[in-house]
């Protein structure tokens, strides 16, 4: 017992012991986190009350009644065309996840282990490229799926939707994945070919195996891309069936036919979530991911 | 008279002395001619030209007449001889196996009539050592082969014999053995588990102890499986097939290779001095590699020509367009047109024409090279590649340009003809009068941005102002504001880290459109924070009908949205600093605030900058956070005009000047300008890094 209570005494801590000074220090910072959470959280947390708000119609108002009701996500789902909305944007999402990942692994490939012709020069391109906004094509879009759907009828416009993505998407996510493969030995490649491999065998059983984190995290960024996305998908798609969610969504709040705000709250609400547990999941490799392809590139 | 060199070089540059005798008297002469003058000269002169003269009756062209004659006849009986055999051989052979049979035949005889020529051409050379490695090596294949497929049958019959009633018992036999196994898994289990409750092992050997049973047990039953009759001599069938398939063609790629360095040792011979395919070929790709005798090159680049004559000259020449006039319709932008044609198709169509003509120029291009740098090889005496080592160069050296096709091909359609489209369309007229049809007006928009005047360009300049405004405050807040909050977090003695890092990540981890749209709901007359100011203050606040109020909400609103992003990248580097740089800092007496000040902010930045930098660019772009906040509002007509709103940003003013009033051309010459101020900062930026200067190229 005794030999307890003198360990006690003793300070064990291997940081030094706080000064008054540093108390109220803490104490401000604890104080500081704290505003910003409850900063953070407060509208969010509004957000979900009026979610499940039964006594908010088509306005969201603030009132002191909170009667606990579903009756906007049955709103959701039945007046509205959620479901259509949601799989409309998995789709749209889901394909240019995949041409992004097909069309980037090559080309991160080929410019972190070629050295051909034009290489400097392209990337140079590249990174210019990439700092045009989207928008300034705007224009062109339109006139430009008109064309293409003159000679191929099945081209829609979600599929222009999926190819300005995709195109949109190289410039960038090949500079992060060159990076990630610049960062992978040589040695491997080479021993690889020492062994007969060709070039394709090596990109398919040496590079891509190994570069599969940066992978997972540039088809994770281009899925999520068409979810948050809400300009493109309102400018270019004309038929409310066709909408991605951002889209459909916006339409609860602009248009006064069909506002509904509660609604919209719910429909984000139901949106944010997925996103958001992914996010909270995998946040470690989200953020390495991007400070890894800027440090590199 | 072109002129010989005397040595022929392969492509490493071994010399080779010449096997054409005449050629080599030539050279000879030729390079006497340099040395000598006067008398001297005139006698060499006279001489080449005798032998030039009496180049049929040189005793080596005559000589290599017989040769090629004698070739020739020996190439046609060979062949009959060959048809004959093959219609002698049993007719049940396996084909491919026949195949090689005769092919090893052919080889055996062409190897024998070359070798006395192999003084005489270095053709007859390689064909010699082709066929030579030929006749060693397809021997061992033939025999794999026709060993393997004896084996093939023998197992098929084999797997046909097996007894029915054995297989049965041998399953169930399997099933018991099986069931045994699980058995004995789950008490090996259960054990593991009894230990870990006695907590003699720990729970990851708990685990790991469950997987090795796991695994053992699956190994076992399929050893076992293995042991079936049935399951082997199946496994075996699969194993000669691969054989017959794989393997066979394995072997046949290294007997090819073979004769590719062989290829590659042995030069080649030509008369000609100059590369005289190139000059008259290159308006039609895939003529001069049919003359190189490269014939899959060939097929490849006619497929290159029949892109250049079938799909982009004739698009170009107007033929097939959609509605346009090809590179034409730039020109007239419709102008002529029908009532239905509009100037902005014409214009599209007249852009992808050029990119076309672009890509046919380019195919042109390469084939020149192509064909020339073949022939050029063939003067110096380096063989042209064959189709296996053109593949095989494909292969290496191409592919980066190959597996770039896609990425490029998206890039030009997707990404240059809209930015092309938007460069023109700036130097058009197109606004809401002139829809349909318009005409260049050269630079007469970019006119009135600078000098701030008409409808469009009079607010120009007092939104460049707010945009710089906003982009730099909300921009340094949210980075102050995320990094700050990262250093407090950061600090060893908070607890409860997890929670705040989780709430923190929310802001960018709910779609930005939702939240915005939500705080403009919130912000509304009604909204919840309208009312808790009106509580508050006492009065009550129409944040949204104020244009001051409404930036600074702007500002806030995307400190609060962006300094998640810089809080979790900050924290990332805070968190990889090494321990020790601090300890230093401490015994050297630094304070805090020192430590803050040289170490920590220091490695954050230099880490993070791009990353900053890009942030600059996104809210300078940012769209979405002012058009859903308040569409741009509140409006204020006697300042901003009909057009834009006091909260608008250059882009959102873009945005509604081509999108919703149809100032397209205006629209597109600001958008240019941006772009151009947002490249050249790119362009510093880029290089200047690190990355770019370090760049192993």
């Amino acid at each position: 017992m005794k030999l307890f209570k003198k360990k006690n005494e003793l300070y064990l801590s291997d940081k030094q012991p706080l000064s008054t000074v540093g108390i109220v220090m803490l104490g401000i910072s604890y104080a500081v986190l704290i505003a910003w959470a409850i900063a953070i959280l407060w509208p969010l947390t509004q957000m979900v009350i009026s979610a499940f708000n039964g006594s908010q119609e088509q306005y969201l108002m603030v009132n002191d009644n909170f009667v606990f009701s579903i009756k906007h996500f049955e709103y959701l789902f039945k007046e509205t065309l959620y479901f259509t909305w949601v799989k409309n944007t998995i789709f749209i999402a889901a394909v240019t996840a995949v041409l992004t990942l097909v069309i980037v692994s090559f080309t991160g490939f080929a410019y972190s282990r070629y050295r051909f012709k034009g290489r400097k020069a392209s990337l140079m391109a590249i990174m210019l490229i990439q700092t045009i906004p989207t928008f300034a094509g705007i224009t062109a879009f339109f006139t430009l799926h008109s064309i293409i759907s003159a000679v191929v009828p099945v081209f829609s416009r979600q599929m222009m939707l999926i190819m300005i993505y995709s195109g949109g998407g190289i410039a960038g996510n090949t500079f992060i994945l060159k990076g990630y493969i610049d960062s992978i030995s040589t040695e491997l490649d080479d021993a690889a070919r020492i062994d007969g491999c060709t070039s394709m065998q090596v990109y398919r059983l040496i590079i891509m195996p190994i570069a599969k984190p940066m992978l997972a995290i540039i088809a994770l960024w281009s899925f999520i891309g068409p979810f948050m996305d809400y300009l493109l998908p309102r400018v270019l798609l004309t038929n409310p069936s066709s909408y991605t969610l951002a889209a459909g969504l916006f339409t609860l709040m602009s248009d006064f036919r069909t506002m509904n705000q509660p609604a919209f709250a719910a429909g984000g609400l139901l949106t944010a979530i997925p996103i958001v547990a992914l996010f909270i999941v995998l946040q470690k490799q989200l953020v390495s991911g991007l400070s890894q392809g800027s440090v590199k590139g | 008279m072109g002129k010989y060199n005397a040595f022929l070089y392969d492509e490493v540059g071994n010399a080779y002395t010449r096997k054409n005798l005449y050629l080599h008297e030539i050279a000879q002469n030729q390079s006497a001619l340099k040395s000598v003058t006067g008398a001297d000269r005139e006698k060499a002169i006279s001489a080449l030209r005798n032998l030039i003269r009496n180049k049929k009756n040189h005793p080596y062209n005559v000589d290599f007449l017989t040769y090629k004659r004698e070739e020739r006849n020996f190439l046609t009986t060979l062949n009959a001889k060959v048809k004959t055999l093959a219609s002698n051989l049993d007719a049940s052979m396996d084909p491919k196996l026949r195949k090689l049979h005769l092919d090893l035949i052919r080889s055996n005889e062409k190897k024998s009539f070359y070798k006395p020529y192999v003084a005489l051409t270095y053709d007859a050379e390689l064909e010699y050592e082709k066929h030579h490695i030929i006749s060693m090596q397809l021997p061992e294949i033939i025999e794999k082969y026709a060993q393997t497929k004896k084996e093939l049958v023998e197992a098929r019959i084999k797997l046909k014999e097996i007894n029915p009633e054995e297989e049965r018992t041998f399953h169930k036999n399997l099933k018991q053995f099986i069931v045994g196994q699980r058995a004995l898994y789950l008490k090996n289990k259960s054990k593991l588990k009894e230990k870990r409750k006695q907590k003699i092992i720990s729970e990851k050997a708990l685990r790991n102890g469950i997987i090795e049973l796991k695994k053992k047990k699956k190994d076992l039953i399929n050893t076992k499986k293995y042991t079936s009759e049935k399951k082997s001599t199946q496994e075996l069938i699969n194993n000669k097939k691969y054989v017959l398939t794989k393997g066979i063609r394995r072997e046949i790629k290294v007997l090819k290779s073979n004769i590719a360095d062989s290829r590659r040792k042995i030069p080649v011979e030509v008369t000609k001095t100059q590369p005289i395919y190139s000059r008259f070929t290159f308006v039609l790709p895939g003529l001069g590699q049919l003359l190189n005798k490269q014939y899959l090159k060939a097929m490849l680049f006619a497929l290159g020509s029949a892109f250049v004559y079938f799909i982009a000259i004739p698009y170009a020449l107007g033929y097939g367009n959609y509605q346009g006039d090809g590179i034409m319709g730039l020109v007239t932008l419709a102008e002529f047109g029908l009532k239905i044609d509009k100037s902005l198709i014409y214009m599209i169509e007249g852009i992808v024409a050029i990119f076309l003509i672009i890509i046919a120029f380019i195919i042109l291009l390469l084939s020149y090279l192509d064909v020339r740098n073949v022939e050029r090889k063939v003067i110096k005496g380096i063989r042209p590649r064959n189709a296996f080592e053109t593949l095989l160069g494909v292969e290496q050296d191409g592919f980066p340009y190959l597996v770039s096709l896609p990425a490029l091909l998206v890039t030009v359609f997707i990404v240059l003809v809209p930015i092309t489209t938007a460069i023109l369309l700036s130097f058009t007229g197109m606004d809401p009068k002139h829809q349909s049809k318009f005409g260049w007006v050269g630079i007469d928009n970019y006119k009135l941005i600078a000098t701030g005047s008409g409808l469009a360009g009079s607010v120009f300049w007092s939104i460049l102002w707010w945009t710089l405004i906003w982009t730099a405050v909300a921009t340094t807040l949210a980075i102050a504001v995320g990094f700050l909050l990262a250093i407090i977090a950061n600090n060893e003695r908070i607890k409860g880290k997890t929670f705040f890092r989780v709430v923190y990540l929310l802001p960018w981890a709910v779609p930005a459109f939702i939240t915005i749209m939500f705080f403009s709901i919130m912000f509304s007359p009604d909204g919840a924070l309208t009312t808790l100011m009106t509580n508050i203050f006492g009065t009550r606040i129409l944040i949204k009908n104020d244009a001051v109020l409404t930036r600074t909400v702007l500002i806030g609103l995307q400190t609060w949205l962006g300094s998640s992003y810089v809080f979790l990248l900050s924290t990332g580097v805070l968190q990889a600093i090494p321990g020790d740089l601090y300890e230093a800092a401490q015994i050297d007496g630094a304070t805090e605030f020192q430590k803050l000040k040289r170490i920590t902010i220091p490695m954050v930045l230099f880490q993070t900058a791009p990353l900053l930098v890009g942030q600059y660019t996104f809210n300078f772009n940012n769209f979405s956070i002012i058009y859903l906040f308040n569409g741009g509002g509140p409006f204020n007509p006697s300042k901003y005009g009909n057009l834009a709103g006091s909260s608008d940003l250059l882009i959102s003013y873009i945005f509604k000047l081509t999108m919703e009033n149809q100032y397209q051309a205006i629209g597109a010459a600001i958008s240019i300008i941006i772009s151009m101020g947002l490249m050249l900062f790119a362009f510093i930026g880029f290089k200047n890094s690190k990355a770019f200067k370090e760049e192993r190229l």
